[in-house]
């Protein structure tokens, strides 16, 4: 056994970095969360440096717990992960095996289905929220008025006037309401991270064994069988990767609900974190937990989901 | 009944014709092996029969009925592949079901179908485990389990032992053999291994750039190679062909003797050369033996063993009536 140390020695380093790196923070916030820890308090000038002797024990986590808009944005942030995961797995498999073949044009089809992931998420935000869902100068500002007059102008037609007559004028949404601001955030991150699915099952899908189709085909499997016998659990992996990184990264999203509705529209818990730190540094700690745990519970839920469902 | 015709079949790969009009019939019942060296066809012309590549022109007809436009799972053919191509995330019983499952068979059905495929191939203990769990012949009974709980008119077997080791090759050989003989199904195999063609086969195809050299029994192919290739090709170890004075003596461009139609003396022969390796096999010795003024060496095939060393003078005369001629054109004279 003593041949060990030497390797262990030499792995230290990086074991004491990492734990620093990681442990640091985690203990930092910890303690924020168990003391009374504001940046701006006239009457209660101690509390604005962190010592031990603010010590509140559970109280913030109690604090936090009572608010409704904790649990709204807890709400949030689980139906905009999981409906952004849904769609984009559901997309990134049906374009990866859309264009798992060869046609001309192939090379820059695939740049340009990757092209979305590589705009920044603010920019991303922006384009999204002014240009295309803007009630009035984006695209779907632009549709609706167009269908409006169309249906207006086929009113006075001959035949059809009568039928046309019946339809109500559309209003345009706006996607910068309470109600509206999560799927505008669901749908501008579908679109940027749909490419990254499909960059990964693309992948994953041309190492699939052209025999076994063969096999399959010879079995009297049809395409849909195929699809789902071969193909689907081949992607079983791939997709609980795809999953799994998602996951982590969208229950932390910020800027996006940002830039769509400054605050005003459903918040995630991030946003609220945030909102938090403006002032009460202990409140924010707590959530910051809440939220870790939060993390955790929703990647093993889904990754045993999504094991148990694909991989037979 | 499993009757295949092939009818003046054509195979191009976008400019490149990879196999020129061809006619094959293979009868009901019979185990044909195509055999040729690699980059011949003969695996295209296997996926031509199961469907798996279009004919670029004539006809596959299966049982008189013309299939040319018939897809791959309607011909009632069953194939075996050479990597096996089980379904990895399926246990072996599933993976056997699979076919059945797709005609939508009752599932007591299928159930008793597999029970009893897996019973006759041993497979009983392993109808739970994943394919990764098996060893290479055990995958190797599953591939071929999958094909015979269809009942199709024929099998096609797709070079299906090249990934086993020596050992198991011969094993797989005789269990396929036996099936066969059980099952008195059509079965097509390819392989480029000569041994099991010869082994195998109640009909020999030889194939070479796409075109069949000869159709026969394995000991019609032995005995009377039709040209040189197949001469060269069938047969272990190879024939000796020699052209030059002796050929031309003869009346041919390359004569052909087999190893063992060689009588080797110490004293006085044909040709004089030196021993260059002397192979013991018990059974037999194989002797490579050098001749001034031809290229190759000459593998002379004696019983038992014989005590030649390297570096001796022997004298090789072939018997004449065992002598193969061929012409300038390579095809054989009588």
């Amino acid at each position: 056994m003593a041949n060990r140390t030497i390797p262990r020695l030499l792995q230290t380093p990086a074991v004491v970095l990492l734990l620093f790196w990681m442990l640091v923070p985690l203990s930092m916030t910890l303690f924020f969360s168990f003391i009374r820890y504001v940046l701006n308090n006239l009457r209660r000038p101690e509390w604005t440096s962190p010592s031990i002797e603010n010590w509140r024990g559970f109280g913030n986590y109690q604090y936090v717990w009572n608010q409704d808009s904790f649990w709204l944005a807890i709400q949030n942030s689980i139906l905009i992960v999981t409906s952004i995961l849904f769609l984009t797995v559901i997309l990134g498999v049906a374009i990866a095996v859309l264009i798992n073949r060869s046609f001309p044009g192939l090379g820059i089809v695939r740049v340009l289905l990757i092209s979305p992931f590589f705009v920044m998420p603010a920019v991303n935000a922006v384009l999204w929220i002014n240009m295309i869902l803007d009630p009035v100068l984006g695209l779907q500002g632009i549709a609706v008025n167009g269908i409006n007059e169309i249906i207006a102008g086929l009113r006075s037609a001959p035949v059809v006037g009568g039928f046309f007559s019946l339809w109500p004028e559309f209003e345009p949404i706006s996607f910068r309401a309470t109600q509206t601001s999560a799927y505008a955030v669901i749908m501008m991150v579908t679109w940027q991270w749909t490419p990254f699915a499909v960059l990964i099952f693309m992948t994953s899908l041309q190492s699939e064994d052209q025999q076994q189709k063969e096999a399959a085909t010879l079995d009297g499997a049809g395409r849909w069988n195929q699809f789902r016998f071969l193909t689907l659990p081949h992607l079983g992996r791939p997709i609980a990767i795809v999953v799994m990184i998602q996951a982590i990264f969208h229950l932390s999203l910020y800027a996006e609900i940002e830039i769509v509705s400054r605050g005003n529209g459903n918040k995630n818990l991030p946003y609220y974190i945030g909102e938090l730190v403006n002032n009460n540094i202990g409140a924010a700690s707590a959530t910051g937990i809440f939220a870790v745990i939060l993390a955790n519970i929703v990647a093993i839920f889904l990754l045993r989901m999504v094991g148990k469902t694909l991989m037979e | 009944m499993g009757r295949i015709v092939l009818e003046k079949v054509t195979k191009k790969f976008g400019e490149v014709e990879v196999i020129p009009p061809l006619d094959l019939t293979i009868e009901d019942g019979e185990f044909a092996v195509f055999v040729g060296p690699s980059g011949c066809g003969k695996s295209t012309l296997l996926r031509l029969i199961a469907g798996l590549e279009e004919v670029t022109s004539g006809e596959v007809k299966i049982d008189d009925a013309t299939v040319t436009e018939v897809p791959p799972s309607k011909r009632g053919l069953a194939m075996v592949f050479q990597s096996y191509a089980l379904y990895p995330h399926m246990t072996v019983r599933k993976n056997i079901a699979f076919p059945l499952r797709m005609e939508k068979m009752p599932q007591s059905e299928i159930d008793a179908k597999v029970d009893m495929a897996a019973k006759s191939l041993n497979l009983t203990d392993y109808l739970d485990r994943k394919p990764g769990q098996l060893s290479g012949g055990q995958r190797q009974r599953v591939a071929i389990g999958r094909a015979i709980v269809r009942q199709p008119e024929a099998f096609l077997f797709d070079e299906p032992l090249s990934n086993l080791d020596a050992a198991l090759r011969v094993g797989m050989r005789l269990e396929i053999s036996e099936l066969h003989q059980r099952l008195e199904t059509t079965m097509i195999y390819v392989t480029h291994d000569q041994v099991e063609a010869m082994t195998m086969a109640d009909k020999i195809v030889v194939l070479q750039a796409g075109v069949i050299e000869q159709v026969g029994s394995p000991l019609e192919l032995y005995e009377r190679p039709q040209n040189r290739f197949v001469a060269g090709f069938i047969g272990s170890p190879k024939m000796n062909l020699i052209e030059g004075e002796a050929a031309k003596k003869r009346g041919a461009q390359t004569m052909g003797m087999r190893p063992e139609h060689i009588a080797v003396s110490t004293e006085a022969g044909e040709f004089k050369g030196t021993v260059g390796v002397a192979e013991h096999l018990g059974s037999d010795t194989f002797l490579h033996v050098h001749i001034d003024g031809i290229e190759e060496h000459v593998t002379v095939r004696q019983r038992g063993n014989v005590n030649f060393k390297y570096g001796d003078t022997v004298y090789l005369t072939p018997e004449e009536a065992n002598v193969h001629k061929f012409g300038a054109d390579g095809l054989r004279i009588d």
